[in-house]
């Protein structure tokens, strides 16, 4: 069921105020004809400067990281590096490796944090032709183009871990492709994406404004024509107030500093906010719209006669424009803050993220779920403690700097040390599509055609069970307090990611992998190359196969392998056929041997438990 | 083989209900618990019965105003001038149009009363014909306003500070932590569920020859069916997965991979999280030829809607039921969903897609276990996380507590509504004396249902239907001690009276 975009009751007349991000006002009239895909790039968002087919490459920021507290500030071994990197990033690689052994942690993360962010999503989107008003495809009606952009995205980008860090934050901001239904879905999911990679190396601050305002966002929680209070008792939706606090910055319960809960006085967990609260704060979100000052529509014709008016992608990528008749002129008062009545929106706004920026809460209600989606379920208060300490102040008295936080949750003893990899709570389950991802770029994954064309893998008996940016609701694909039902788990251990394991998952899971290993992806058009591993399964005698072995455990499982499980797998594919008269059929074989293997080892705890 | 360690059922019962209770917020007499918990737990079932009962979870929060709607003029009229209708009856706003209603009127016997003495008329909403066939020829029921209570409340005290002596439910309002409160009385976070711990009572009286097929989960995860040793088994729409790298003759070629793969995957390890998944695993291999085996038995003929993800699930339910004998099962309890009821937008655009789902699903599954002769034997009941505002935000409404819920089955005392119905109304008017307008009493502003029943009560109709006995019922309803004669409360008994 596709909502046309076009509502007139729902167009703003004037922005009330400029929008907080910059944007260029180089906007060009269009009439409705066929344009190239690559002009199609709008202007607007992002901080591109002018109007140009592609929008500039969007820099990285210099910093210096300090190593103060950090017992462990480099890798002694190949082991050590891969760790690292599989907890930093999507893969590792033996170029990786080799380079976080010699610049050591710090450095290598500022160079990171320094790299520019490539392709956007909505860039990558339009040069496949994607923005296309006039194609048969309509593309404006399709989610399925959104799902080949994140894959592509997580897969081919030049900064992995700038986009490892998106990815953990678009399972705390979330935003659902499953949950949109407008035109221009796929490009307004595009532009989500990138705002969360634009700000995923930057400022917390910034991060929950751009958000809040982001278009996706204001469809997916209906802050999108989301309108004051009126006489006929209409009241503002209180969908994004609830979340926004719920879920995006101070949480349910008070705690404290390190993450625990601030009892009270009966030993019971004391509520951050009340309902009053979401009420009052859903006033601050009234007033909202889409822009449409950029839009030029396009009228197409149907088939069995009648005309379609559909606009363009403009208003996807521009954040959401105020306007101030639709706006609360009420009081709102919200943990323990009152704006004034008839306060103009955008003050309004800054007073009310400001607050939920400043709350104590904020800060290790963050900090622990980020530790969770990158090193393990369970950190200690410690921990949690200590990231949240640099989310309060980078070491230079600002507060929300997230390429300090990432570098503390990565650097910190407790993700380096050795304690962990022998600690039986120690770590956490791999997210399905991580798996994949990981695959992917650890073995030369590439697409023959170009089209990159990854769909949604969500089906558990099918498929993964899981696919990027596709949360079957705000809360994300699992909980951060799951607890797996009657598990052997000790009382107040956690394991997130275990929601996603059922009889049904663990089987679907290890069928696709059978399936795609050899074959690729899109029935072989993303096929992995496997070159180094090849090379390492030229013989049927015992010592090539454990090469072989050893080579994934050292690049999938950063060598948390045991001997036991790497002999297992070198006994099995020991006794493949290796080689034989021709070389074609040898060719095949060797692949074989190493698609054995690479299945082994996916399917082995040890490496789905990441430690 | 097993993975999970020995079960001490009374003693591991006893303390994790502990921890239960507390989060709850009440405190239970010792002697109740012990009495409850200490003794092997008695069970009613005649030999040779069997019984199901299917949990229809609806997530989100349905909007009850728009489900069970409404009709008698005095009441239809203050819904729409809430909710914005038009002149004369007519649709506006989120309000639906009066005419809409006709073909989906439930016939009741008796019009209930709510407290300010308006006789209440209600139809379903227009999407909804087979559900009303079903409730006007006695198949179905409905509840209305129940929903989460600790102890019986008025709107007075739910606004008291006195929070001992008021408790209310933790989280009200919050998604998650409702969804957890409706399945196993305890916010997110909790690791049992009534519908498992309904499943220990089966297994702890030998019921059922295979623990693993007493709840089966046809949906994702969830806590409900979760017990301590009936563990929620989850199966998909088109059956159990068998897992192929592990029992494929050759893998890649090779049969040593197969076997290697089949005994990596299911084997014991020390790493907790490690052991967890492959647990699941292992049962997931040791349960695939038994649930295969039972879906081979031919399929029950009734027709079911196509596109409809609720119906694949009740689908699949009704043939495990058909294959009950090869699961060794008699006592099961089910569990499928459907999602979108979120609605904050949208609301009358959406809510036609979603209700015809629920509808067409339950007639559908209900006519097959008519064809399977087993009607009177299979219960459904529908749950969610709340209701929702009667107030409108302009195109939907917001976050609720108190719903109306319907009851399907040959068992059901149908054709009838259990419960109080509210007074429509989102006013907040008091007396000089502080006391609420009689209309403002059920609900806790913009129309947000103050339930005057709660779900304990609710599952716990259900479960002594199913064969849970009078003296368990505090041990998988924890709550269930607050309400009834025994507490002094007989205007909230534990026997809603909606079974035979």
């Amino acid at each position: 069921m596709a909502f046309d975009l076009i509502d007139d009751t729902a167009i703003p007349t004037a922005p009330e105020a400029a929008p907080p991000a910059a944007r260029s006002t180089g906007a060009q009239a269009r009439v409705g004809v066929a344009l190239a895909a690559a002009a199609l790039t709008a202007c607007g968002g992002g901080g591109s400067a002018a109007d140009s087919s592609a929008a500039p490459s969007i820099p990285g920021r210099s910093i210096k990281l300090s190593t103060t507290g950090h017992s462990y500030p480099s890798a002694a071994s190949d082991e050590e590096a891969a760790r690292f990197l599989l907890q930093a990033q999507l893969s590792a690689s033996d170029a990786d490796i080799a380079a976080v052994r010699s610049l050591g942690f710090a450095p290598w993360l500022e160079g990171q944090v320094g790299a520019s962010l490539g392709t956007t999503g909505w860039d990558w989107l339009n040069s496949q032709g994607y923005g296309d008003v006039l194609s048969t495809k309509n593309y404006y009606d399709s989610s399925l183009q959104g799902d080949y952009m994140a894959w592509n995205q997580l897969m081919t980008a030049p900064d992995p871990v700038r986009k490892r860090m998106a990815l953990a934050l678009s399972e705390f901001f979330v935003v659902s492709l499953s949950g949109l239904d407008f035109s221009w879905r796929s490009h307004a999911m595009a532009h989500y994406w990138d705002t969360l990679c634009t700000h995923a190396l930057g400022n917390y601050r910034d991060l929950l404004e751009a958000v809040t305002l982001n278009v996706a966002m204001g469809y997916y929680l209906n802050t999108k024509g989301n309108k004051k209070e009126n006489s006929s008792g209409r009241q503002p939706d209180e969908n994004y107030a609830r979340e926004v606090m719920q879920l995006f910055s101070v949480g349910l319960y008070l705690l404290n500093a390190d993450g625990t809960l601030q009892l009270d006085g009966a030993g019971k967990p004391q509520e951050t906010y009340t309902a009053s609260d979401v009420s009052n704060l859903a006033r601050v979100f009234t007033g909202y719209d889409v822009d449409q000052s950029q839009n030029v529509p396009t009228v197409i014709a149907q088939n069995g006669g009648g005309t379609r008016t559909v606009g363009n992608t403009a208003f996807a990528k521009l954040p959401m424009v105020l306007t101030a008749s639709n706006h609360s002129t009420l009081a709102a008062t919200f943990l323990g803050v009152t704006v004034a009545a008839n306060t103009p929106g955008a003050d309004a706004l800054k007073t009310a993220l400001d607050t939920l920026f400043k709350h104590p809460n904020t800060a290790p209600f963050f900090c622990k779920q980020m530790i969770q989606r990158l090193v393990t379920s369970n950190p200690s208060p410690a921990y949690v403690a200590r990231v949240a300490a640099v989310f309060a102040n980078n070491g230079a008295g600002v507060r929300g700097d997230l390429a300090f936080v990432f570098a503390a949750i990565l650097m910190d003893n407790e993700a380096r040390g050795p304690a962990g990899l022998s600690a039986t709570e120690y770590g956490k389950l791999r997210e399905p599509m991580l798996r994949l991802v990981q695959w992917a770029r650890t073995f030369g994954a590439a697409s023959a055609s170009g089209a990159w064309k990854i769909e949604d893998l969500s089906n558990p008996g099918l498929q993964l069970g899981q696919s990027p940016l596709r949360s079957p609701s705000v809360f994300n694909f699992f909980r951060p307090g799951y607890v797996p039902p009657s598990s052997g788990l000790s009382v107040g251990a956690v394991a997130p990611e275990f929601q996603l394991v059922t009889e049904s998952s663990v089987g679907g899971y290890l069928n696709y992998l059978l399936d795609n290993l050899d074959r690729g992806l899109n029935k072989g058009d993303i096929k992995a190359a496997y070159t180094s591993e090849l090379a390492l399964a030229t013989s049927p005698t015992a010592l090539s196969p454990s090469a072989l072995v050893q080579r994934l455990n050292l690049l999938l499982c950063g060598g948390q392998l045991s001997v036991a499980t790497q002999n297992l797998i070198t006994t099995a594919v020991g006794s493949m056929a290796g080689v034989v008269v021709s070389s074609t059929t040898t060719g095949t074989n060797l692949r074989l041997r190493v698609c054995a293997a690479v299945l082994m080892v996916m399917a082995s705890a040890e490496y789905l438990i990441q430690k | 083989m097993p993975l999970f360690p020995p079960q001490l059922h009374t003693r591991r019962d006893f303390l994790r209900r502990s921890g239960q209770l507390a989060l709850t917020g009440t405190a239970l007499p010792l002697a109740l618990n012990l009495a409850a918990m200490g003794e092997a737990a008695a069970f009613n079932a005649p030999a040779g019965d069997y019984k199901a009962l299917v949990c229809v979870f609806l997530y989100g929060g349905n909007d009850y105003a728009n489900t069970v709607i409404s009709y008698d003029d005095t009441s239809y009229n203050q819904y729409s001038t809430i909710r914005g209708g038009g002149a004369g009856q007519t649709a506006g706003g989120i309000a639906l149009a009066k005419s809409a209603l006709a073909a989906t009127l439930l016939t009741s016997t008796v019009a209930p009363l709510d407290v300010v003495g308006v006789a209440h008329q209600y139809a379903l909403h227009p999407s909804m014909a087979g559900l009303a066939n079903l409730f006007n020829t006695g198949k179905a029921a409905v509840q209305l306003n129940v929903g989460p209570l600790v102890k019986p409340l008025t709107r007075v005290q739910y606004n008291s500070a006195n929070k001992t002596l008021y408790p209310r439910p933790p989280q009200l309002f919050s998604h998650n932590d409702q969804q957890s409160i409706w399945q196993s009385s305890s916010p997110e976070g909790s690791k049992v569920g009534w519908g498992g711990n309904i499943g220990d009572l089966v297994l702890q009286n030998g019921l059922n020859s295979n623990s693993l097929f007493t709840g089966m989960s046809v949906t994702g995860n969830a806590v409900f069916l979760s017990g301590d040793t009936a563990l929620q088994y989850q199966l998909s729409t088109s059956g159990a997965i068998k897992i192929k790298p592990a029992t494929n003759a050759t893998v890649f070629g090779s049969a040593n991979v197969s076997s290697a793969i089949a005994s990596l995957i299911r084997q014991s390890r020390s790493h907790v999280l490690e052991n967890e998944y492959n647990k699941v695993t292992d049962r997931a291999m040791t349960a695939e030829a038994t649930v295969t085996a039972a879906l081979a038995l031919t399929p029950p003929t009734t027709e079911f809607p196509t596109g409809n993800s609720l119906a694949d699930q009740l689908k699949m339910v009704a043939r495990l039921i058909k294959g009950r004998s090869v699961l060794g099962a008699r006592r099961q309890v089910f569990m499928v969903s459907l999602g979108g009821f979120d609605l904050h937008d949208n609301l009358v655009a959406q809510q036609p897609v979603l209700m015809d789902r629920v509808s067409a699903a339950m007639t559908a599954f209900y006519n097959a276990t008519v064809d399977m002769e087993v009607a009177s034997q299979v219960t459904a009941f529908t749950a969610s996380d709340f209701g929702r505002t009667l107030a409108s935000n302009g195109d939907g409404s917001d976050h609720g507590w108190g719903s109306h819920h319907f009851i399907v089955g040959g068992a059901v005392k149908g054709q009838a509504f259990y419960g109080t119905p509210p007074p429509v109304s989102v006013g907040d008017t008091k007396d000089s004396g502080g006391n609420y307008a009689l209309a403002d009493q059920w609900h806790v502003g913009q129309g947000r249902l103050l339930p005057s029943t709660s779900v304990d009560q609710y599952a716990a109709t259900l479960a002594k239907w199913f064969g849970v006995a009078d003296a368990e019922m505090a041990g998988i309803l924890p709550n269930i001690v607050n309400f009834g004669t025994s507490a002094g409360r007989a205007d909230y008994p534990t026997d809603l009276g909606f079974m035979l």
